[in-house]
């Protein structure tokens, strides 16, 4: 089956040009993104008060990010007078160690796994199995990828680009049967294969949507019931998170709840909304008899004062993914990291550092549709901006391109210097020009009319016939 | 490893060096939340009606099954008859006082099998309900709310009240009276506050779940299909009398 | 609205070297209305461009030296909404640090206005004659339609256009693949989204598409013309001017 390159040793235009050039993603692209801005927008329709909500909602990350500190302090007191255990992870290493050492401590041998961003971000998987421990994704579209071998490519759908045909295969092959291209049967697969898996894993692993500070509880929003099943059948819980997760109070809760689900997927609610406090209570049959909280302040702690601080806002729920022109052509492999579309340029750079993102950072028209649909109101197109400032401030960006655009700055300064470019672009042109247009230029010109005409320079510009109009 | 001294220092340290450049302000909890439930209480024994209208119209919309007797006694027969239409032979239900309803003497003389959660933790018990509820296909539970807005059950896990009798069997059913009815998200943030008052933990388990329909996904060509891991179709029978 | 009303043109690089035919129908269309327009000599760039790819110093280099050019306009009438947010929304922050400076580009950027802004909200018009006849779709551009909040003004003015139909374009408020410098460093995506936008405009049967962005019109212009289409692309300035008094 086709393996789109997201190498990261492939220079991004080349990915971005594999993707484009792969027929059945574009399709699965087009349709998945046009389906869930429908879905969007009918689900905000409903909801009259949602423009208020996303004031709120944003107002609330806001504050909570003043005093992540103490909220911080306040949800691990909770959690421990729970009797749940919290480790804190300076670093994605770290947060491995951590939850290597405690599968090799607590005999584990089988880990289950509910969707999370966040142990992608780690390569928790690849490092469990590296320890002889097995970890199972038990989220249908992280299991597909889990056999597929590859990354997500939708923080929400992340096997999207994959066609049910494709899907069939890959069971069919894992699982030793034969099974139709059909999403119900292949369903029923999963379900079957999967409860097994449940019912015998030593250990659930999950994300955190949301902790709540003053309850010490963890929040999952999911769909599938794997949430609910890896935090109540396997004997230890261990939940990974990003600092920025944490929001002070159930009140706050209830606003998010509000707006997540319908920025997702345009539903009211996820089909499951679970409310984790900590391993099973005294008198609880089921339930875990562990609960371990790993909070992560990886590349999330430098941006509290930095400049892309409001990414930290962030509740990962896919619209910008779904608006945005870009994501849409090439969809989330050619990103080359955990998280694509445009959060995820931001991300990359706070997680992976600026060089990461030399070419992600111009992976924008800067359209704004992101901004526009973001449930807390990020204003990515302005950190994009940032982010391509620092490229130049650091240097990063390249010699000849910083160059270029010195250069531009200086004749777009100076009147002379204006009027002299449009006097020799007259000139140069003069070539190939051909029926008032031009259809093939050199350099950096040809990468526009490779596919576009160009109106050529004006014989005269507006400038210089004003003379006759004033 | 860092330990939390440490790892909350560096965050206070950058915390300090902005002082943020946004609007900031979180939600305002209510004051007295057990007041404040008390209010909704009083409310929606007054609303109930509009509530339980709306609760139905959103739980069909996900695909919810609606059923509304007069008396608890009728409920055997309701589940009786969904029992037939799946051909369900086994049944795992909350501890019938959690449940406010014992089904045993009316569905095992029908050949049904039907084992309630126990009310001690035991482990002999724990396996015990873990098998019945692996081959059950039928799960009963109550609800502590139903939420009218978006057509959810909550569900507080607990003694006699184990999560997976809503989780496994492919049908879930669920019985509620009026009481339970809540309109909006935002009166159940009062009411979760008011369960949260206590910060030692005084709810009866460890897990509070918000079921809005049967599981489901469209992980696969966003096709949607349901069933994945909980149940695929969920029914919430109302009982008047309750 | 019948006062004499005065507009200084910051006509803009593209169309300064590009499309002065669009210059040109602006100060047609205004005088028309009764505007007195003049035209600051020595303008440039409003310094988007550099903006947009970081090079912010460059940008407030450019945007020092277009403040005084318009300190004296009593409005400042711009055919290009990426051009107008520039001056809007972005000049008064790249004066941070010079509270002088800072206040004047708060001044000017009250005083600017994007053309169909103009007309609409300063002029008060919803109707203009036009000899200019047939089928029309609008495309929103990206900064006038998100960044200065703006769907209506150009609607309305189109609709009003007598012997003109307006058909809305599927996917309006979706990007052209623009971007600037992006049209060149990822050309490929960049053509990919403009295809998807060509084949909307086709879809509608339009024989105009028009839009309020020069940049705009050069990527969809240039697709439209590279695959032989006879569907124009005109600046909604060209539109509403007609060939009246050419």
């Amino acid at each position: 089956m086709r393996h789109l390159p997201s190498s990261l040793k492939i220079p991004f235009p080349e990915r971005a040009g594999a993707a484009l050039k792969d027929a059945s993603l574009q399709e699965a692209l087009t349709n998945a993104t046009t389906k869930f801005i429908g879905l969007r927008k009918d689900a905000f329709a409903s909801l009259p008060q949602g423009d208020l909500l996303r004031d709120r909602a944003r107002a609330i990350k806001e504050a909570t990010i003043q005093r992540l500190d103490y909220y911080l302090e306040m949800l691990a007191d909770n959690v421990e007078r729970l009797g749940g255990r919290v480790h804190w992870a300076a670093t994605g290493e770290e947060a491995r160690d951590i939850i290597l050492q405690l599968c090799g401590d607590r005999g584990v041998k089988t880990v289950v796994k509910s969707k999370s961003m966040a142990t992608e971000e780690i390569e928790l998987n690849e490092a469990l199995e590296h320890a002889g421990v097995t970890p199972v994704e038990t989220d249908l579209g992280e299991y597909i990828i889990q056999l597929a071998r590859e990354k997500p490519s939708h923080i929400i759908v992340p096997a999207i680009h994959k066609t049910k045909g494709q899907v069939a295969d890959l069971f069919s092959h894992a699982l030793k049967g034969r099974f139709a291209a059909d999403p119900e049967v292949l369903t029923a697969v999963a379900r079957k294969e999967l409860r097994q898996k449940f019912l015998q894993a030593d250990m659930g692993i999950t994300g955190a949507n949301f902790a709540v500070a003053e309850t010490g509880t963890i929040v999952l929003v999911t769909n599938e019931g794997n949430g609910r099943m890896v935090t109540s059948l396997p004997r230890i819980h261990v939940a990974l998170m990003g600092i920025e997760k944490v929001i002070p109070s159930m009140t706050d809760l209830v606003v998010f709840l509000a707006i997540l689900a319908r920025s997702a997927t345009g539903q009211k609610l996820s089909v499951y909304t679970t409310l984790v406090r900590g391993p099973r209570q005294h008198g609880e049959l089921e339930g875990p008899e562990e609960f371990h909280l790993v909070l992560m302040g990886s590349g999330r702690s430098n941006q509290i004062s930095g400049e892309l601080r409001e990414a930290l806002y962030c509740l990962r729920c896919g619209a910008c993914l779904n608006v945005c022109p870009v994501y849409r052509q090439i969809g989330g492999h050619a990103y080359g990291y955990t998280y694509p579309g445009p959060i995820g340029i931001l991300l990359t750079a706070m997680l992976n550092g600026d060089h990461a993102v030399k070419d992600l950072a111009h992976a924008s028209s800067l359209c704004g549709a992101c901004h526009e649909v973001c449930p807390v109101r990020i204003d990515i197109p302005r950190m994009l901006i940032e982010l391509r400032q620092r490229l130049d401030r650091e240097r990063i960006a390249p010699l000849a391109e910083r160059g270029v655009f010195r250069v531009f700055g200086r004749v777009l300064a100076s009147p002379t210097l204006f009027r002299l470019s449009a006097t020799l672009g007259r000139m140069a042109q003069r070539p190939f020009v051909r029926e008032g247009r031009l259809g093939s230029l050199p350099l950096v010109f040809g990468k526009w009319t490779k596919t576009r005409d160009l109106p050529p320079v004006a014989s005269r510009t507006f400038s210089e016939r004003w003379k006759e109009l004033r | 490893m860092a330990t939390r001294a440490d790892f909350l220092s560096r965050i206070r340290k950058e915390v300090r060096r902005t002082p943020g450049l946004f609007p900031a302000s979180t939600a305002i909890p209510p004051d007295r939340p057990s007041e404040a439930a008390a209010a909704i209480r009083r409310q929606m024994s007054e609303r109930w009606p509009e509530a339980l209208e709306r609760f139905k119209q959103e739980f069909e919309q996900v695909s919810g099954v609606f059923h509304r007797v007069t008396h608890i006694e009728e409920v055997p027969g309701v589940i009786q008859a969904l029992a037939r239409e799946k051909d369900a032979r086994e049944l795992i239900t909350w501890e019938p006082g959690e449940l406010g309803l014992d089904l045993r003497p009316h569905l095992e003389p029908q050949g049904l099998s039907v084992t309630v959660a126990p009310s001690d933790a035991q482990d002999g018990a724990r396996l015990s309900y873990r098998e019945a509820a692996a081959r059950a296909q039928i799960g009963v539970t109550g609800a502590d709310f139903v939420l009218a807005e978006t057509g959810t059950l909550i569900l507080i896990s607990g003694s006699g009240r184990p999560r997976s009798t809503s989780l496994l069997p492919e049908t879930h059913i669920t019985i509620f009276g009026k009481e339970r009815l809540l309109e909006t998200l935002e009166q159940v943030g009062v009411v979760l506050e008011d369960l949260h008052v206590d910060p030692t933990g005084t709810m009866s388990g460890a897990v509070i779940n918000f079921i809005t329909g049967p599981s489901r996904t469209a992980d696969i060509e966003l096709t949607l299909t349901r069933g994945v891991h909980g149940p695929k179709e969920v029914h919430a029978i109302f009982v008047e009398s309750l | 609205m019948a006062a004499p009303v005065r507009a200084s043109l910051f006509v803009t690089c593209l169309v300064d070297l590009f499309y002065p035919e669009v210059g040109v129908a602006i100060v047609r269309l205004l005088r028309r209305l009764g505007v007195t327009v003049d035209f600051p000599a020595s303008q440039t760039c409003c310094g988007l461009p550099l903006f947009n790819s970081g090079y912010h110093g460059e940008a407030a280099r450019v945007a020092r030296r277009t403040l005084p050019l318009f300190a004296a306009s009593e409005y400042v009438v711009v055919p290009s909404g990426s051009c107008a947010w520039m001056v809007k929304k972005e000049y008064p922050g790249l004066f941070d640090d010079d509270p002088a400076l800072r206040k004047e580009a708060e001044a000017l950027a009250s005083r600017t206005y994007e053309l169909s802004q103009f007309l609409v909200k300063i002029l008060g018009l919803s109707r203009v004659t036009t000899n200019f006849r047939g089928k029309v779709t609008y495309h929103d551009s990206c900064h006038l339609l998100r960044g200065l909040g703006e769907a209506q003004s150009p609607r309305t003015l189109l609709k009003n256009l007598e012997g003109v139909e307006l058909l809305e374009l599927p996917g309006a408020d979706e990007c052209c693949g623009f971007g600037g410098s992006f049209s060149v460093r990822l050309p490929d995506v960049s053509t990919s989204i403009l295809g998807k936008k060509i084949a909307n405009i086709e879809k509608t049967g339009a024989e105009c598409l028009v839009a309020c962005d020069a940049g705009c019109l050069m990527q969809m212009g240039g697709g439209l013309s590279r695959k032989g289409s006879a569907v124009r692309a005109l600046h909604l300035a060209q539109v509403l001017a007609g060939t009246d008094g050419v």
